[in-house]
């Protein structure tokens, strides 16, 4: 038990190094990029053609001016520098996921199993959910947060439901398919000792679930971090990362470092989020012989 | 033994000159394979064996005496330790590289996504035969094995017997000389079992194929076999060669003859050596 | 024994079957929309009534067909760009032997940051009204699954099929083109299949941030400005049957590419 912790412990370290030497590589190549195209004036060697992506330090900043741009104050005249200022949106932006992602997989285990008892419900609302998903959510969003501003509610608990909107998909569906993963052996033993529908769906399924629904809790969690983003670019109010990359692309031409920084925060919220579920997951599974 | 009926280009040249040479021949093979720990298991021990062109040889024992592996280090997907293995006068690994044998294992192992058809084609393709080629002959295998009515299938819509048979139409597509078999009617049922034992008998007398057949029933080895091979596990060794004395060619009568029960006493006995042999 | 695919009639009738409950679902809920909007006669900028959305799209059918025909020429740029690069990367990624994994793993992981909020990086670097800006959005949504399962596809080889082909002597390239590529289809189309409904919300989002005067996701955010929200929702309606009919098309094509993968078992992922 201990030893299977400290291997789990040992893999994620593994990854984060691995994860380390990609993103260095990255750098690399970026870097690389911009040099060939100071070299090259911008064009494609041995050819009159531009560059796909223009190299100047406009359009690539270089990864120490990014990296740099966090120290410096967020705006002129306050003291608190960009990476702070970041933090904090990201903040806001990580209670609004993590609360999202809590009910929209809240609601997706319910439906999950309303789809697994329910032959009707898997019939006629399945096709539903998976329309939902296709539902484009920046243009939902603004009205979403007028539903919400009108019941005198601020724009966070609008982009909260955002992000359980798309969080609630993944999770139905990895669940239901683990509800429904019980070989027949097993299933054949639960009628044989008279089990009703409940309890085997306590003792058979839900045990059989927990793997999927880790599974798709990771998905979840993106999707709940995307939700979260994208309801915070069309709320028009209130902060969030969302809030700093739109702020950050309209004075892009004065200062795009703080772009890129934005967006990386971003990434890194996402990731980080995806990080804690998977320690909360070996945690649980830790007695499972294979994680599904 | 009749020459086969066809031979590939192939196989013409490898059945020069040495027509009585043994189509198989092991000599002092051992395998020991590395086990946890730093200490390893003696697999198989003085292996020599010799097997004739057309012969049918069953390799029989309890699990555990190696018989699998002896199997495939004829195929060459396992190295032996030491000793040479020449099949149909060369080494393994040229006879692989060559296509000199077909091979069935217990599951049939058929592409799911390929018709029966196209399954057979399967060594043929690898081979770079022609298209039309392929076909003609992949029909002529399905015939063989009398499925030449569902070519156009998919795997999973047939009984577990029929995806056998298409296996063994896969191992002689490319009308090889020897056809090694790893336990191929292990996971099927006592009749179908009965009946692919007499389809394989006829399969064999058709291709006049040398047949080299993993098992560890002993009726199933009597029935099919000219010669029996004996062996005990840990180290598996040869503890005895028993010639099956049955007539040719077999029929289901011939199971409930009196030299029949002879010879299955024979080997049930010999096993039965070989067991109490065993420190248990 | 063998199961032979039902007459036409009778899988007509059998998909009716099928899509009946959806169809009454479906209504049901269109018709309680209307009667709670008419009930209790909450402004249209509020929640307008299906009526007046399917109005909306009536008059609107030719400014939003127009739009559409933009869009979805940078989704389906964009997953192309994605399931190609996904597939070729995931071929890259197999060959490198015990590096594949911890790269995959990396991938995972990258695969958690919102791709989404590129958008405004990709517009500066390929021009706000340019197609490719919108299809590199969608075809990094794309190419993460793609990329994903695919490997898995390639790597969830039957050892039995592995022997069989060594048995055959056969070079590594048939046993990719002949074994691997094969089986790992159907993942490649679960990952395409993922990526379908994703790769139109990016181009959508992308068009938020800026985009050609015609497209369906400046139309939206266009039509939510002027506070006319019966054709928002119209719009909003037309890019979800986009999404729709994407992802119906490569369910299309994964069962008939991958016919024998409906006869597996349930819960093989």
């Amino acid at each position: 038990m201990g030893s299977g912790i400290g291997a789990a412990a040992l893999r994620t370290a593994r990854a984060f190094l691995w994860t380390a030497l990609v993103l260095l590589a990255l750098a690399a190549l970026w870097e690389g990029y911009k040099a060939l195209g100071d070299a090259t004036g911008g064009r494609i060697p041995g050819t009159g053609l531009d560059l796909p992506i223009a190299a100047d330090d406009q359009a690539m900043p270089h990864i120490a001016d990014i990296i740099g741009a966090l120290t410096e104050p967020a705006r002129r005249g306050t003291d608190t520098s960009l990476a702070v200022y970041l933090f904090n949106e990201a903040t806001i932006t990580f209670r609004e996921a993590l609360l999202g992602l809590a009910i929209g997989s809240a609601a997706g285990l319910l439906l999950a199993v309303g789809l697994r008892e329910s032959r009707f419900a898997s019939r006629g609302v399945m096709p539903w959910l998976i329309a939902s998903q296709t539902v484009p959510l920046v243009a939902v969003a603004p009205m979403v947060v007028i539903w919400g501003g009108k019941a005198g509610m601020p724009s966070w608990v609008a982009v909260t439901v955002l992000s359980a909107y798309l969080a609630f998909f993944p999770v139905t569906v990895s669940v239901l398919r683990g509800l429904n993963s019980p070989q027949p052996v097993h299933r054949e033993l639960m009628h044989a000792l008279a089990a009703g529908r409940v309890r085997t769906l306590l003792l058979l399924r839900f045990p059989a679930a927990l793997p999927f629904l880790f599974a798709g809790l990771r998905l979840a969690a993106t999707a709940s971090v995307v939700g979260a983003i994208v309801g915070e670019l069309s709320a028009g109010t209130g902060g969030g990362i969302g809030r700093a990359i739109l702020t950050s692309s309209y004075y892009y031409s004065s200062a795009p470092e703080n772009l890129y920084a934005a967006v990386l925060v971003a990434a890194v919220t996402g990731i980080v989020l995806v990080q804690v579920l998977r320690v909360g997951e070996s945690l649980s599974l830790r007695n499972r012989s294979t994680a599904g | 033994m009749t020459a086969p009926a066809t031979t590939t280009p192939r196989g013409t040249a490898a059945m020069t000159a040495t027509d009585d040479a043994p189509a198989i021949s092991l000599t002092d093979v051992h395998k020991v394979f590395p086990a946890s720990g730093g200490q390893s298991v003696a697999a198989l021990e003085r292996i020599g064996l010799d097997v004739r062109p057309g012969a049918f040889v069953s390799l029989l024992g309890p699990s555990g005496c190696g018989k699998s592996t002896l199997l495939r280090i004829i195929a060459d997907l396992t190295a032996p330790t030491t000793g040479t293995v020449t099949v149909g006068g060369r080494s393994a690994r040229e006879a692989r590289l060559a296509r000199d044998y077909g091979l069935v294992f217990q599951q049939a192992g058929l592409l799911d996504w390929r018709t029966v058809r196209r399954n057979v084609e399967l060594p043929l393709q690898v081979g770079g035969v022609s298209r039309a080629e392929r076909k003609a002959q992949a029909e002529t295998m399905l015939d063989l094995v009398r499925l030449g009515d569902v070519a156009d299938r998919f795997p999973w819509q047939l009984s577990g017997g029929m995806q056998q048979r298409v296996a063994i139409a896969r191992a002689l597509a490319c009308r090889p000389q020897l056809l090694l078999m790893d336990e191929p009617l292990g996971a099927l049922d006592e009749m179908t079992r009965e009946y692919l034992q007499g389809e394989l008998l006829r399969i064999w007398r058709d291709t006049g194929t040398t047949v080299v057949f993993v098992t560890h029933s002993v009726s199933e080895a009597v029935f099919l076999s000219t010669d029996i091979v004996i062996m005990s596990p840990r180290p598996g060794r040869i503890t005895r060669r028993i010639e099956v004395g049955l007539p040719q060619p077999r029929t289901v009568e011939d199971r409930t003859s009196p030299a029949y029960f002879e010879t299955v006493t024979e080997v049930r006995k010999a096993l039965h050596a070989v067991m109490a042999e065993e420190p248990a | 024994m063998s199961i032979a695919p039902p007459a036409p009639p009778a899988r007509l009738r059998g998909a009716l079957a099928a899509g009946a409950p959806a169809l009454a679902v479906g209504a049901a809920v269109v018709l309680l929309w209307q009667l709670l909007v008419t009930a209790t006669g909450v402004q249209s900028f509020i929640l307008p009534s299906p009526t007046d959305i399917f109005g909306a799209l009536l008059d609107e059918l030719p400014t939003i067909l127009r739009d559409a025909r933009v869009t979805l020429a940078a989704v389906l740029l964009g997953m192309a760009l994605g399931g190609v690069s996904g597939l070729l990367g995931a071929l890259l990624l197999t060959r490198l032997g015990r590096i594949s994994g911890p790269l995959l793993t990396v991938a995972v992981i990258l695969n958690c940051a919102p791709v989404v909020a590129l958008a405004p990086i990709a517009n500066n670097w390929l021009g706000v009204t340019s197609i490719w800006s919108k299809a590199c959005v969608a075809g990094l949504m794309v190419f993460f699954p793609v990329l994903v399962n695919t490997t898995r596809g390639l790597r969830d080889v039957d050892t039995l099929h592995l022997e069989l082909m060594s048995a055959l002597a056969a070079r590594p390239r048939h046993t990719l083109l002949l074994v691997r590529l094969p089986r790992s289809l159907p993942f490649f189309f679960n990952g395409l299949r993922l990526g379908a409904a994703a790769s139109v919300i990016g181009v959508i989002v992308s068009e938020y941030f800026g985009g050609p005067s015609q497209a369906l996701g400046v139309y939206i955010a266009n039509q939510a400005a002027l506070s006319r929200f019966a054709e928002t929702w119209a719009g909003v309606l037309a890019a979800s049957v986009m999404g729709l009919a994407l992802f119906a098309v490569v369910a299309g094509c994964e069962s008939r590419l991958v016919p024998w993968q409906r006869h597996r078992h349930d819960g093989d992922t």
